[in-house]
């Protein structure tokens, strides 16, 4: 792939100009209204920039070639700009599913409201729906012109600072259970909704439970045919993959040039951990690895591109990143001894590996549950990479 | 050699762990951070005469010692059980805390007890915890030191301070994987329990073959303990570096197979493995561990169940 350099360039001068300076100490142990204040204002920075968006297609405000927005991920991260987590859902989900199954009129009344700051959350899984999210149980009974839905979701991240949701609902429930799925655009301001979040092992709140008591939402907030949720859903988590995962790579690489400048300082028995052998054996393990997990994503952004992505090339980067994730936090954990677990908060609007190494750890164990397990991920590498058998099911 | 706890042990084990269910059981793991308080459950610990039992006394004792260590663990039981087992007869102290230079530190907070910290090198000291400014759910009541020295005699209460902690990781492992166990057979995904598919089920048993090793050497460690063997500390050590690597494994994979309901409070694992932290990272993490055994061991090695 070519270097756009000049691009590289004005990346660069961007950063260096609308980076907040400071804003990791403001970000810690923020509160909620603080955290939404920051993404918006950073959101409407970048979107001032035209760099938001710069997946979309350019007519919506999109329309940046694959090689600049390799370049703008990566310089983002190494200027350790902040990351877009709260409009997260809104400029790749739900944007994915607009552009690939909306009406112009979907897209019309959303995607400029998304620059606008409209924010999504996902309404997918249930409790009795995770891995297997196909068997979902929550309702949508067609009454005239409008549907009326009644359910449970779960894990839906941001839902309580949303405007809409992405929800799947069940349809037809006689039919086979990958058949009679819906998909909608769902107001989160309608009536019947009740967002409860979750504290979860570190003490954030971002997961949500959402109950639907007879939520009512208008037919023409129906997105593709009735009955065809199933395989919309299939595109909108594909949009997970490929230049987000890129994205979290270049943080990843990023947060471990902290670590390096972290092994490079004396600890608390004076002694530098960079001068151990085996600390630095453990490193130039994790550089090889780091370089590897960067090199696969790239290449995943570059075949997808070109239409030419293997079956399982995105389970493939997912589980390479994650583990990595895992592996790496917590060898920075370990290595930070008691200090680094006296760092209790980390910075709202960070990446993964924001620095709080010991809280980066724990939290970096949901990594390999949702947006499919590890499980799920082997399994599809195993069938559709490989072409191996599907396993038994139990008769 | 027989490393079998002692049936009156095991029995008086199985005693406590359902007397500290009959007074609360999970609940009470949860009011001790809700009230930055670790003397709940106080009193079934005065009820099963944990405070009569001298496990320096006769190997009965420590059998039944570790034995409610083990129960301890399984239930997170917030109180400093292990600690204050282990406490010194000879100094005038409630609980024993092993601690590593620099900056020695445990989970001593919460509760009003007077220490004494013994460092690797055997070298005993009183030990006053320092005010801790992070609440409980982070801090794990783990609080800095404040050090006076007292004497170099505690080789004896070295080795019995890293083994009893070590058998109340054990009950939280034990408690990890029977959690886990009825987990994946009760929750269904693509019309069948979870541990009906082979990559679950051997995930699940190499949990188990963690847990199984640690339980062997946590037994050896105490009947050294108690033969009074030259090479209790690094048997110790062994046992201590032992629990760090199978605590890993098992709450890795035993929280990978929860999902993501079990970084949630809603489920014990989560307590179970939060309240695991501190018996993990102190006084020494993994490294740390495996280096100060080295470091004792020299080219020697272990003498070992078989050794001369």
């Amino acid at each position: 792939m070519s270097e756009p350099g000049d691009f590289r360039d004005q990346v660069r001068t961007w950063c260096r100009e609308h980076v907040p300076a400071g804003w990791r100490e403001a970000q810690t142990g923020v509160g909620e209204d603080g955290f939404v204040a920051f993404q918006q204002a950073w959101f409407r920075e970048l979107r001032d920039a035209g760099w938001a968006v710069p997946h979309w297609p350019a007519e919506w405000g999109g329309g940046m070639p694959v090689a600049e927005q390799v370049v703008l991920y990566q310089e983002l991260a190494a200027h350790d700009a902040p990351r877009l987590v709260l409009a997260f859902v809104s400029i790749h989900h739900a944007a994915a599913t607009l552009l690939g199954a909306g009406t112009d009129e979907q897209r019309r009344r959303h995607l400029p409201a998304i620059l606008d700051g409209e924010i999504w959350c996902q309404g997918f899984s249930e409790p009795e729906a995770g891995s297997d999210l196909a068997s979902l149980r929550t309702t949508a009974r067609r009454e005239g012109d409008r549907y009326v839905v009644n359910g449970q979701k779960l894990w839906a991240s941001g839902a309580r600072h949303a405007d809409r949701c992405l929800l799947l609902a069940r349809t037809d429930p006689s039919a086979p259970k990958h058949k009679g799925i819906s998909y909608f655009l769902l107001d989160m301001r309608s009536p019947g909704l009740d967002v409860r979040p979750i504290r979860n092992a570190i003490g954030d709140s971002h997961f949500c439970e959402v109950f639907l008591d007879d939520v009512e939402i208008p037919a023409t907030d129906l997105i593709g045919p009735e009955n065809d949720g199933w395989r919309i859903a299939q595109k909108t988590l594909s949009a997970e993959r490929g230049l987000t995962m890129l994205e979290l790579a270049e943080r990843l690489a990023g947060g471990f040039r902290w670590l390096l400048d972290d092994c490079a300082r004396p600890g608390a028995g004076g002694a530098r951990p960079i001068d151990d052998p085996v600390v630095r054996d453990r490193l130039a393990a994790f550089e090889t690895e780091l370089t590897g997990v960067r090199a696969l994503c790239r290449d995943l952004v570059e075949r997808s591109e070109a239409g030419r992505a293997g079956p399982a090339d995105a389970s493939i980067v997912k589980l390479a990143y994650s583990e990595l994730l895992q592996r790496l936090t917590g060898f920075a954990a370990d290595v930070g001894g008691l200090d680094a677990h006296a760092r209790a908060a980390r910075p709202l609007s960070s990446g993964w590996e924001s620095g709080a190494w010991v809280v980066d750890y724990v939290g970096s164990w949901e990594w390999t549950i949702p947006g499919g397990s590890s499980e799920i991920q082997r399994t599809i590498i195993g069938e559709r990479g490989l072409g191996l058998p599907r396993e038994p099911s139990v008769p | 050699m027989n490393t079998d706890l002692a049936p009156e042990a095991v029995e008086y084990g199985l005693t406590a762990r359902r007397a500290i269910e009959a007074a609360g059981g999970d609940e009470l793991a949860q009011a001790a951070e809700r009230e930055s308080d670790r003397r709940v459950g106080d009193k079934v610990l005065d009820d099963l005469g944990a405070w009569d039992l001298d496990p320096r006394g006769s190997a009965d004792e420590l059998e039944a010692a570790a034995a409610l260590c083990r129960a301890a663990g399984w239930w997170a039981l917030p109180h400093p059980v292990a600690e204050r087992l282990a406490r010194p007869r000879d100094l005038d102290a409630d609980a024993l805390v092993v601690v590593a230079a620099p900056g020695p530190a445990g989970a001593v907070d919460g509760v009003d007890l007077r220490w004494v910290a013994v460092d690797l090198d055997g070298r005993r000291s009183r030990a006053t915890p320092r005010p801790a400014d992070d609440p409980v759910r982070t801090s794990g009541f783990v609080a800095a030191l404040d050090i006076a020295p007292v004497d170099d005699a505690g080789a004896g209460d070295l080795a019995l301070g890293l083994v009893l902690p070590c058998w109340t990781l054990l009950g939280m492992l034990d408690r990890a994987m029977g959690l886990t166990s009825a987990y994946v057979q009760q929750r269904h995904q693509f019309g069948q329990p979870l541990s009906s598919f082979q990559g679950v089920q051997f995930q699940l048993t190499d949990a188990e073959v963690e847990r199984v090793g640690l339980e062997e050497l946590a037994r050896y460690a105490l009947w050294s303990l108690e033969a009074g063997r030259p090479d209790a500390i690094e048997d110790a050590l062994a046992l201590r570096l032992a629990a760090i690597e199978a605590a890993d494994v098992v709450f890795r994979i035993t929280h990978q197979l929860h999902g993501a309901i079990g970084f949630c409070d809603e489920t014990t694992l989560s307590w179970l493995s939060r309240a695991s932290q501190p018996l993990r990272r102190l006084p020494l993490g993994l490294s740390a561990t495996r280096a100060a055994l080295t470091a004792r061991l020299g080219r020697q090695g272990l003498a070992g169940l078989f050794g001369p």
